[in-house]
């Protein structure tokens, strides 16, 4: 063994002095279609696998209240019959082959992702044309998704950390649709029609609004040609696209003073969800990509990993919690910065304060030069090591082209990083932690006060 | 079955197994230009090696090792590997734990000797052994509010009556009290020792540098010591069915869980009973080899219950529309598998179901299951575990998994045995483990 005991080696030891690079010079070829789909290839020949991912400008975000829930049920019921398959041809026609196909509604956009050894991949890819441009979303698969959905939001109550989170997002976002879960809620679902699942598809399903994002063993000329054959002929029609218009998000950000909302869910469970979040700059305002890196940059000091601040002072040196950690998401409106922990139900009010010296901690102490630099180093390595398969390549490429930030945003993002101070962060902190949120759930008598 | 396993010599190998000096197994594999290496080190020290007063302290010496050595202060490595933009963390189960790492390739002729110091020479601090305690009370609490997790640990419970793999890993807050930091020390000294344990490296590093490397960071073991050992309990078979209710708090959908008993890698020690057990009318040769056995059942539950084309998806959700969700698993364990069955579903459908799936079971030991259905669960199986080897990090994973509970080779070869199988083998396996009449079970419902 080479380490000797003594500050002096343990200090060279934490001396940070490099961090991860791997291939960044990738070259992401981008193509527009003229009937206005945006095509990314990243050609990756190291694996014989192809990945790809159809992103559509749409989502939970382009729900209405009544409707919520519908794009998650058209998400379901998409893959279940086209005018020339029935669901179990669809499905057929994927696993046979051992290939993946799946869909996805997030709150930005709308997913539909495949991967196949390379030489599935035209059949597969010719299937998801399919799917996109003629599904007949049957009565009967409509039912039952409708059915399932009901009971997997019953079943989301079962799990405390999602009731938690549930009520801090309402509390936080009021009528605007990133209060609510993907999957609606009972009332909402209940009443949702095939005519309803129609209209939604024919608002947003338009190449005019796809992007699709290739990575793997394939040339950008063979994957373009493709994306021609099964898509080349998909026209965009003439409606014009809606224009959004959100309700107000409740307390907006730059309040007045630091103020507080608090919800509590009594269950007797034997563990307390201690919550603690802020309402935290979107992506798409200008002016506040300075925020949002800092901000990135925070969370990452906070809550990513097992020597980040709150899993070292929460766990590791007070033993409060088993999870303890933070995140905050990228958005295209107003976003959270959430930071939580489970722990035994006597200690729901120290773990509470726990995280709120932390979060008050940030507003009025800058980070070290170290504190700044460790975290930088943690955000970009973990950044470089989430772009490694083709599926994850292909999801971030085409997501920043769909949230229209463009592929060199996998640069700009990098070099905003890098470019945090101290100062920097402690300014994002004191604009972005105001008003808290707080959720707490857990037996009655130690959840309320 | 009428094939043997392809010999290693017409695989070709991407990755070397070698023996070190010490009898510590490495394995490495270069990739270069990635940039990345990852680190996965493997030891036989899983919670099946505890006595049963000791049960959770497998699981809790995995937390200790982070907790430092004489040289390393707690939480210094964790800073020191994701302050290099690297991830670290470490996971036990049954068989094993193991604990890996990914960073740049240049930092891990720094990195690597702090593993294995931590790895080696763990200190287990008195205060911080009492401190940790808690974290690991907070991960078990955690488990009590999740309906999933109470119902698997009483199937498991409902299938192992002696041996270990019917214990919960984590142990539970009453027997952990109990324990020092001494009894854990001896545990750690005992278990942690070179031919227990495999360090899987793959990534941007050439071989010579991998082992001189690993020689000089993996060296003074400590010596084994005294440790109370587990003494293997005669298990008795399975003959009927085993069943228990659960009923839980805030419960929204009920469960049903059925498991089987699978081939070990090394047999399980078993009750004699000579009369009816179907496992002793088999003829030997059909216990030859139990690898392949486990990717026959890895076949069947994909037949059963992996995608919407699968036979009760197909059939439970899709058509009667009876549950939820269904899902089958194989689990390869050192000495026995297990092969479960999991619906959620509403629990007036609950008793009907398991009837379903009983009568499905019977159809695959009368009859075979279609060319095409075994043509589907090959290409399943064969996708995911080429999905599964894009990074070094699922590779060095998958190496040390198998190569603790089997061999690399299995690792390597899977997708090869997995297509010599029939529809013949794999009726012969069913009717070998999947008997509808004797397994366990565990429904849940509302209180």
């Amino acid at each position: 063994m080479r380490c000797v005991s003594g500050s002096s080696r343990a200090k060279d030891f934490l001396t940070v002095t490099s961090t991860i690079a791997l291939p960044q010079n990738r070259t992401i070829h981008r193509r527009i279609l003229n009937n206005g789909i945006t095509v990314l290839v990243i050609e990756n020949p190291s694996a014989d696998i192809i990945a790809a991912r159809l992103f559509l400008k749409a989502g939970t975000r382009w729900e209405s209240r009544e409707k919520a829930g519908l794009s998650n049920l058209l998400s379901a019921v998409l893959t279940k019959g086209t005018e020339r398959l029935s669901s179990l041809d669809i499905a057929e026609r994927v696993e046979s082959i051992g290939a993946s196909l799946g869909t996805d509604a997030a709150s930005d956009y709308f997913l539909l992702s495949l991967k196949t050894v390379s030489s599935d991949f035209a059949d597969m890819l010719s299937l998801a044309a399919e799917l996109m441009r003629s599904p007949t979303f049957p009565e009967a698969e409509v039912g039952l998704e409708q059915r399932l959905t009901l009971q997997a939001i019953r079943s989301q109550q079962e799990q405390p950390f999602t009731v938690a989170f549930d009520r801090l997002r309402q509390a936080m976002y009021g009528q605007h649709p990133y209060a609510l879960s993907g999957l609606g809620t009972e009332e909402t679902v209940s009443q949702l029609t095939r005519q309803d699942l129609q209209e939604y598809y024919e608002t947003h399903f338009r190449p005019d609004n796809l992007v699709i994002s290739i990575a793997g063993r394939i040339t950008p000329d063979e994957a373009v040609a493709l994306v021609e054959e099964s898509f080349g002929d998909w026209s965009a029609g003439s409606k014009q696209r809606p224009i959004l218009n959100f309700p107000a998000i409740a307390g907006q950000l730059n309040g007045t003073s630091p103020t507080e909302h608090r919800v509590t869910t009594p269950q007797e469970t034997q563990q307390s969800i201690v919550m603690l979040g802020y309402l935290a700059p979107s992506l798409q305002a200008h002016g506040t990509m300075t925020d949002y890196a800092a901000l990135k940059l925070l969370n990452t000091y906070l809550g990513n990993g097992l020597s980040s601040r709150l899993f070292v002072e929460l766990r590791e040196k007070r033993g409060l919690a088993y999870e303890v950690s933070a995140f905050y998401p990228t958005r295209l409106n107003t976003s959270h910065f959430v930071t939580y922990m489970g722990t035994a139900p006597v200690n729901t009010a120290i773990a509470l304060d726990g995280l709120k010296t932390e979060i008050e901690r940030l507003r009025t102490t800058p980070l070290t030069s170290e504190e700044l630099q460790t975290a930088k180093n943690k955000l970009l390595g973990q950044y470089a090591l989430g772009k490694q398969t083709n599926s994850q390549l292909a999801q971030i490429f085409g997501w920043y082209e769909t949230l229209e930030l463009g592929v060199e945003f996998d640069t700009r993002f990098q070099e905003e990083v890098a470019a945090v101070t101290a100062e920097t962060a402690q300014s994002a902190a004191l604009r972005c932690f105001e008003t808290a949120y707080i959720s707490l759930l857990g037996p009655a008598q130690l959840i309320s006060e | 079955m009428n094939f043997i396993r392809t010999p290693q010599s017409t695989l070709s190998l991407p990755a070397t197994p070698l023996k070190l000096a010490n009898k510590l197994t490495l394995i490495h594999q270069h990739i270069p230009g990635c940039g990345v290496a990852a680190v996965d080190v493997w030891v036989k020290a899983g919670s099946i090696r505890e006595i049963d007063q000791w049960s959770g302290m497998a699981h809790f010496l995995e937390h200790m090792i982070f907790k430092g050595t004489d040289r390393i202060l707690p939480g210094q490595f964790d800073y020191a590997i994701e302050g290099r933009g690297g991830m670290t963390n470490a996971a036990t189960s049954y068989d094993y734990a193991h604990y890996f790492m990914t960073l740049a390739a240049q930092d891990l002729v720094d990195t690597l000797p702090y593993l294995a110091e931590l790895l080696l020479h763990a200190a287990i601090p008195d205060e911080e052994f009492v401190r940790e305690r808690e974290v690991v009370f907070e991960e078990i609490y955690q488990t009590y509010d999740s309906p999933d997790c109470l119902a698997f640990q009483a199937l498991i419970e409902g299938v192992y009556q002696r041996h270990p793999y019917g214990r919960p890993i984590l142990g539970t807050e009453e027997l952990l009290k109990e324990r020092s930091p001494a009894e854990m020390r001896s545990f750690h000294r005992a278990h942690y020792q070179p031919e227990n344990m495999t360090v899987v490296l793959v990534g941007d590093l050439d071989q010579d540098e991998a082992i001189a490397l690993v020689e000089r960071s993996f060296r003074d073991f400590p010596s084994p010591g005294d440790c109370p050992q587990h003494e293997a309990e005669a298990e008795p078979p399975m003959t009927d069915i085993r069943r228990q209710e659960l009923r839980l708090p805030r419960l929204e959908q009920a469960r049903l869980m059925m498991a089987w008993m699978g081939p070990g890698i090394d047999p399980l020690v078993q009750e004699k009973r000579d009369d009816v057990l179907p496992w002793n009318r088999f003829s030997p040769e059909h216990h030859l080899d139990p690898i392949k056995d486990a990717c026959g059942l890895d076949l069947l539950s994909a037949t059963l219950a992996e995608g919407r084309t699968s036979r009760l998806v197909q059939e439970l959700r899709e058509e009667r529309q009876l549950v939820q969700e269904v899902s089958s698993g194989f689990s390869l364990q050192q000495e026995s598998s297990l092969f479960t069955i999991t619906a959620w579903l509403d629990a007036e459908n609950l008793e009907r179901v398991e009837a379903l799936i009983c009568d499905r079971f019977s159809h695959l030991i009368t009859a075979r299951i279609n060319e095409s259905e075994l043509e589907r669960s090959k290409r399943l199986l064969c996708s995911d575990h080429a999905f599964s080897t894009e990074t070094p990090s699922q590779i060095a994973g998958l190496y040390g998994y198998y190569h603790t509970l089997a061999d690399l080779e299995t690792a390597i070869a899977y997708p090869q045995w997995i297509q010599e199988f029939t529809t013949e083998d794999l009726q012969n396996l069913a009717s070998q483990y999947l008997s509808p009449y004797r397994y366990a079970a565990v429904v849940v419902k509302p209180l």
